[in-house]
């Protein structure tokens, strides 16, 4: 087995005295699109956090190109080459939309690269030109989640993770972005991480896929796989069974298999 | 046989012994259920109202003598009180597990010839809907809780609330009308059928009568020493015999308050809320809370370790005087005493444990070791032994430790060893035989005995052991008779291991399935940085297979040669009730399980 490019190891971070994730595993391989499913509270930003250094674990190794990186400094860790695009898009509001794509690019010294990958963006962006004088925080809420996407691809990561990128979303442009999600990965062998409640487009576009309850990772597959499992139809892709009544207000057990 | 009555209380039936003894406690607290999070309790006089209701509400639709009412849902208090109500007007009460699938719950009303049933929930109620063409018997459908069904219309089915109303009205007019029904009942009358888990075929209905129920209170107040004081927890589902006995039948003759466990997944917080007085537990609970323990300790402080260990050698020591039956001197009191108060009794609390001065273990077989270190850290359990078909048969004498036995046969109940080495049994409270199927019962009933399909021996002392189940008996290609429940006792003693079935019939050596206990497991992988994701993949990890090679390995050291396992697998699907190689009470069926896993078997005997 090759080293994979990120890898958790019985990950435990805590809240003060709570556990926020019990003994978390997963890893990524290089090239390709990984899921993370689950609910709210189910841990998946705190997954991703751990992962960045932005929280520190109690116990578990994280481990980057098979080097150890808990529990460091955020900035380090994006050094490493791992950008994390947060929950809520969270661009600086009162920075032009170019100022922003420049902070994706703080660590980088390379000026013809960062021209190159400058233009490679708003490729891939078109809804982004012509507004790279403009305020970030006037963009809609589409517009700012690629300026986000956008922002995490400038610093050319090995890695990027992104986390619910359709949230608050139209479904067009949720469809949009996801599509640009799949172009970045397969045109610039982009390996994404991705942290989603939408099951159903995150297990259309990813390659494997894990699911978190309650903090603790309950299964994990390939999409297709998951896809079929009776669990993830009922839980997360809305496919019920409606029972002999036509209406069903109870829930099945999972039993995640 | 109506010649020997069977009394209690001056009363041959259960609905005689419920009037009288309801009308004396009155207001005293029956039995206590969680709703939204807070202890409610209900009196013997809301017992006996509800149970009231319902009787006269089966019985202005016309419920008759011997007519089976269906019970359809986890424990709680509507489960009794319908389970009285029915008895009360003369009927038959079949409990259905919860955890059936539709097929099976057809079975079970199809074969009983059910007219009334009652179901929890909607979820229960859907089970019913699905096969509702197939028993067109089925007269009225009660639902316990209506949740979820505001506007659901249906001919049949109706909310339990408007049969507490009809029976209300009924009783109104009819005034009197219970007490004579009850009064013509004798102990011949047919009182409840238990379905048993047919491992082949479909499960057979037993039929028990009054006097088997009123038998069993006669025959157990010298060893269950229950009283109005006691508090007891109601956890196992009421369908299985144990559960019914303890919580349905034995407070109504003695009193004590019935406390119902939120659910099947907070039983060990129920318990440690409570701390009931009196404890009846299979084996998986009592093995559940020693694994509990020793992970609790694995983690402890060095000096928690130190006191742990040092604790527990004073109490086997006192321990083993006690299953001697010398003397405990002075000294070795003393010594207790101080175990007890810095070690023991912090550990029977946190178990929920600490203010039972009785408990009981039954349903399967529990290892040896299990109820000796139990009785160090100062709880004595007793072993009983019984059978849907006879009852309970056999139980341990209080202060008398003969672990490995199941303790003597209770009085009125006579135990032989037949030529094959088959336990059989027999009183005048047995079962009636298995409904609609002749040929069975006389299969199980010959010449009055009640073979029990079990073997082992009688002491001395009259003391029985239990060896195996007789078709579970497993006999080598070498010709060598092994009894795998002592092996698989043994193993379940790990607190890595949930369950094991040993397999070798017919072959060259002895292999094992197991089950491994998730929460210790991943607990253990937890802690020596082993990842996994869930539960398929945490059985793969070699360390886990390793860990649990070596918990096999230690149980192998007290076995000879060719009784030792030399080979397992595990197995990687996460069982929940709701599957068939699960009983309800939650041990691996062995015939299904060896049909199911018939590759994964194969696999151990390849190359």
């Amino acid at each position: 087995m090759t080293t994979p490019l990120l890898e958790l190891r019985n990950v435990e971070t805590y809240y003060g005295p709570i556990m926020a994730i019990r003994g978390v595993s997963l890893r990524v391989d290089e090239g390709e699109i990984v899921a993370v499913l689950g609910a709210n509270g189910a841990g998946k930003t705190t997954l991703l956090k751990t992962a960045t250094g932005a929280l520190d674990c109690r116990k578990g190794r994280v481990l980057f190109e098979g080097r150890e990186i808990q529990c460091r400094d955020p900035d380090w860790v994006a050094r490493l080459g791992i950008a994390h695009v947060p929950e809520g898009r969270e661009v600086f509001p009162f920075l032009t939309v170019s100022e922003n794509l420049a902070m994706g690019a703080y660590n980088r010294h390379d000026r013809e690269g960062v021209a190159v990958d400058l233009e490679t963006v708003y490729g891939y962006f078109p809804a982004l030109c012509g507004l790279q004088d403009k305020m970030a925080g006037y963009l809609s809420g589409g517009q700012q989640q690629m300026l986000a996407i956008g922002r995490g691809f400038m610093a050319r990561p090995k890695l990027l993770m992104l986390d619910e990128p359709s949230l608050g979303l139209s479904p067009v442009l949720v469809a949009e972005i996801f599509d640009i999600i799949t172009r970045l990965n397969r045109e610039q062998g982009l390996t994404i991480l991705l942290v989603e409640q939408n099951a159903n487009v995150a297990l259309n576009v990813s390659m494997r896929g894990y699911v978190m309850e309650v903090g603790g990772m309950v299964m994990d597959g390939t999409s297709e796989w998951l896809e079929q499992s009776e669990d993830i139809k009922e839980f997360y892709l809305g496919k019920k069974d409606e029972g002999v009544r036509g209406r069903r207000r109870w829930k099945k057990r999972k039993t995640w298999r | 046989m109506s010649g020997n009555a069977i009394i209690v209380d001056g009363c041959d039936t259960l609905p005689k012994l419920f009037l009288k003894k309801s009308a004396e406690r009155g207001d005293r607290i029956a039995m206590r259920e969680k709703d939204f999070g807070i202890w409610q309790s209900y009196s013997w006089n809301d017992y006996r109202a509800r149970a009231f209701d319902i009787a006269y509400g089966l019985l202005s639709y016309g419920l008759q003598r011997g007519d089976v009412v269906s019970i359809q849902s986890e424990d709680c208090r509507e489960w009794l009180w319908t389970d009285v109500g029915a008895m009360l007007a003369g009927g038959v009460v079949n409990g259905i597990y919860p955890t059936y699938q539709p097929r099976q719950v057809e079975h079970a009303l199809a074969d009983s010839n059910c007219r009334f049933l009652f179901v929890e929930d909607e979820e229960q109620l859907d089970k019913y809907l699905e096969i509702e063409r197939e028993l067109p018997k089925i007269e009225r459908v009660y639902v316990f809780d209506w949740r979820g069904l505001r506007g659901f219309e249906h001919a049949k089915v109706a909310p339990i609330e408007d049969l507490y109303a009809l029976g209300q009205a009924y009783g109104r007019e009819h005034e009197g009308l219970i007490d004579e029904i009850v009064a013509q009942g004798c102990g011949d009358d047919l009182a409840i059928l238990i379905y048993t888990s047919g491992t082949t075929g479909m499960p057979k209905g037993a039929m028990l009568s009054q006097r088997y129920i009123i038998f069993q209170l006669q025959a157990a107040p010298d060893y269950i020493r229950q009283t109005e004081t006691d508090e007891i927890l109601t956890y196992l589902p009421l369908c299985h015999l144990a559960e019914r006995a303890f919580s349905g039948w034995l407070p109504i003759g003695t009193g004590a308050t019935i406390n119902f466990a939120e659910s099947p997944e907070t039983i060990a917080r129920d318990l440690q809320e409570l701390s009931p007085t009196y404890i009846f537990g299979v084996p998986r609970v009592w093995e559940k809370f020693y694994s509990r323990i020793t992970t609790a300790m694995s983690e402890a402080t060095w000096i928690g370790r130190k006191a742990y260990s040092v604790a527990l050698a004073v109490g086997m020591r006192r321990a083993e005087k006690l299953i001697a039956g010398e003397a405990v001197s002075l000294f070795d009191r003393f010594a207790y005493g101080i175990a007890d108060r810095v070690v023991f009794r912090n550990i029977k609390k946190v178990l929920g444990i600490d203010r039972a001065h009785s408990a009981a273990s039954g349903a399967a077989p529990i290892s040896p070791s299990l109820l000796k270190w139990f009785l160090a850290i100062g709880l004595a359990i007793d072993e009983l032994w019984g059978q849907t078909e006879i009852g309970i048969v056999t139980i341990c004498r209080k202060g008398v430790f003969r672990f490995g036995t199941v303790g003597p046969a209770i009085p009125g109940t006579e135990v032989r060893i037949d030529d094959n080495g088959e336990i059989v049994a027999r009183s005048v409270g047995q079962f009636d035989g298995y409904l609609n199927l002749p040929d069975k019962t006389a299969e199980t009933i010959v010449n009055g005995w009640v073979r029990t399909g079990d073997v082992g021996h009688l002491d001395e002392e009259g003391n029985l052991s239990i060896t195996d189940r007789l078709k579970d008996i497993i006999i080598t290609a070498g010709g060598k008779n092994i009894t795998p429940s002592v092996m698989e006792n043994e193993l379940k003693f790990s607190p890595f291991i949930s369950d094991a079935v040993v397999i070798g019939d017919k072959r060259k050596f002895l292999t094992c399935l197991i089950m491994i206990d998730q929460e210790n497991v991943e607990h253990y992988a937890q802690t020596h940085s082993i990842p996994f994701t869930d539960y398929r993949s945490l059985c793969a990890r070699p360390e886990i297979i390793e860990l649990i090679g070596s918990e096999v390995g230690r149980v192998n050291a007290d076995f000879s040669n060719a009784e030792q396992v030399k080979q397992f697998r595990l197995i990687d699907v996460l069982l929940t009730a709701e599957d068939e190689e699960l009983t309800p009470t939650m041990k691996l069926k062995r015939s299904f399980v060896t049909l199911k896993y018939s590759d994964l078997i194969d696999s151990m005997y390849a190359g």
